[in-house]
């Protein structure tokens, strides 16, 4: 799909792609679009348009992602883009993901005992997801930040942990969604409520694309960018 | 996952080689095409390693040796004007018919084909990998496991390797449902 641009009608977009509401939302735009542009919205609200528009094509393309031009923004503008996605995920995603697959269990004969394990799983993808968020917002932000400030000047002090590379051989995170739907899709069996599944379906499917691009660019944009500063630290102080 | 088609379309027609592969790419993803304008440029280039090859009437009988053996591989474009070329492969696209037309004629030629293609291997597992599932889904370390069947570590890991891809199964988790919705082992032996 064409990328979208400055002069685009924001709204235009936002009809034809519905799923770019959250994304907007965590920016701080509101519904009621009127007419404007992407331009004007992003002088309305105060947010750089560059940046913005990076986000949101590539999010609505999963072939898009400019690394380098992703790269050159400010570090502090990452951070505050994938604190606000952990911060959606268990503030909206997972307790809604968890309301249909309540009612799905429930609604569904009792001694299915797919649905109880379908349960199971879940709950133990969100402590996994649970526990990196914890470890993101006190941990490796603060870190990020703390070497971006040194780097600047603003602070002397070193930051306090200098590890973790954040390896990235394969996510668990993303795995575990990949597994769950398509074990409800290919092992589902029994009486359930179809419906509900649905709904079960739909909203994992949109955590799933939405932790993709957090994914992207936490590993791909994130985590370059801080060797990079690390590297730039070590050399400032030999 | 479908498999990736390569494709080689050899056209001096720059529009129609274009038309083509916005064609294939638009509805008969996922396709990987190579676009020569001329055979001799073809010809430079690995060309058995396409799946399917797309040109004219002339560049085929012209190379007739390359193409004859590959016919059931290779797809005419031709003219409405021009006599059918049967005999040369039963595969051809009318260029000026309608889209809907050549969509169908495309169809027919990527679907013919399928079960030439390597065929995905089975599905089951093994007895062993069985057994590797089992005592994966009851929590057991790769090193446990390689104990208690007596095999090398190693030996797990390749086991494990085999049973994900048979299963498009990653995680634990994920290992440990399909083996309890599959009477691999019972939901009272285990802890998810």
């Amino acid at each position: 799909m064409p990328l979208v641009d400055a002069n685009i009608q924001l709204s235009e977009v936002v009809e034809s792609h519905s799923s770019l509401i959250p994304v907007l939302n965590r920016f701080g735009i509101k519904l009621g679009l009127g007419d404007k542009s992407v331009k004007e919205i992003c002088k309305e609200y105060e947010l750089d348009t560059d940046f913005f528009l990076s986000v949101i094509n590539t999010f609505l393309n999963e072939e898009y992602f400019p690394e380098k031009k992703l790269q050159s923004f400010h570090t502090s503008q990452i951070i505050d883009y994938l604190t606000k996605m952990n911060f959606y995920y268990l503030k909206f995603q997972l307790p809604n993901i968890e309301r249909h697959l309540n009612s799905f269990i429930s609604m569904s004969k009792p001694t299915n005992q797919s649905l109880k394990l379908i349960g199971k799983f879940f709950a133990s993808f969100k402590n996994e997801l649970t526990a990196r968020i914890e470890k993101d917002q006190q941990q490796w932000f603060p870190y990020c930040l703390g070497l971006s400030k040194k780097l600047k000047g603003d602070q002397h002090k070193e930051p306090d942990l200098l590890l973790d590379p954040e390896e990235h051989s394969e996510d668990t995170i993303e795995a575990l969604l990949a597994d769950l739907k398509s074990i409800m899709i290919k092992h589902l069996s029994g009486t359930y409520d179809q419906n509900l599944c649905y709904a079960v379906l739909f909203s994992i499917s949109s955590l799933e694309k939405d932790i993709k691009q957090h994914n992207r660019i936490r590993y791909r944009i994130l985590v370059p960018m801080v060797s990079a500063m690390e590297q730039h630290v070590s050399n400032q102080n030999s | 996952m479908q498999r990736t088609k390569h494709i080689a379309i050899i056209l001096s027609d720059t529009l129609q080689s274009t038309g083509l592969q916005s064609l294939i790419m638009d509805y008969f993803h996922p396709a990987e095409i190579s676009y020569y304008p001329g055979f001799s440029l073809f010809a430079k280039v690995a060309y058995d390693s396409f799946d399917y090859y797309f040109t004219d009437a002339e560049t085929f009988t012209i190379n007739a040796d390359f193409f004859l053996p590959r016919k059931m591989k290779a797809c005419i474009l031709i003219h409405q004007s021009d006599p059918l070329p049967h005999t040369l492969t039963p595969y051809y696209i009318g260029v000026n018919t309608p889209q809907e037309v050549i969509i169908e004629q495309l169809q027919t030629m990527f679907s013919a084909d399928n079960h030439t293609l390597p065929y995905e291997g089975n599905k089951e597992l093994s007895p062993r990998e069985t057994d590797v599932l089992q005592l994966i889904a009851k929590g057991s370390t790769n090193k446990k496991i390689a104990d208690k069947l007596h095999i090398s570590l190693n030996t797990v890991l390749s086991h494990r390797k085999n049973i994900t891809a048979k299963l498009g199964i990653k995680t634990v988790s994920g290992l440990t449902f399909y083996a309890i919705m599959n009477g691999v082992i019972s939901a009272d032996n285990m802890e998810l």
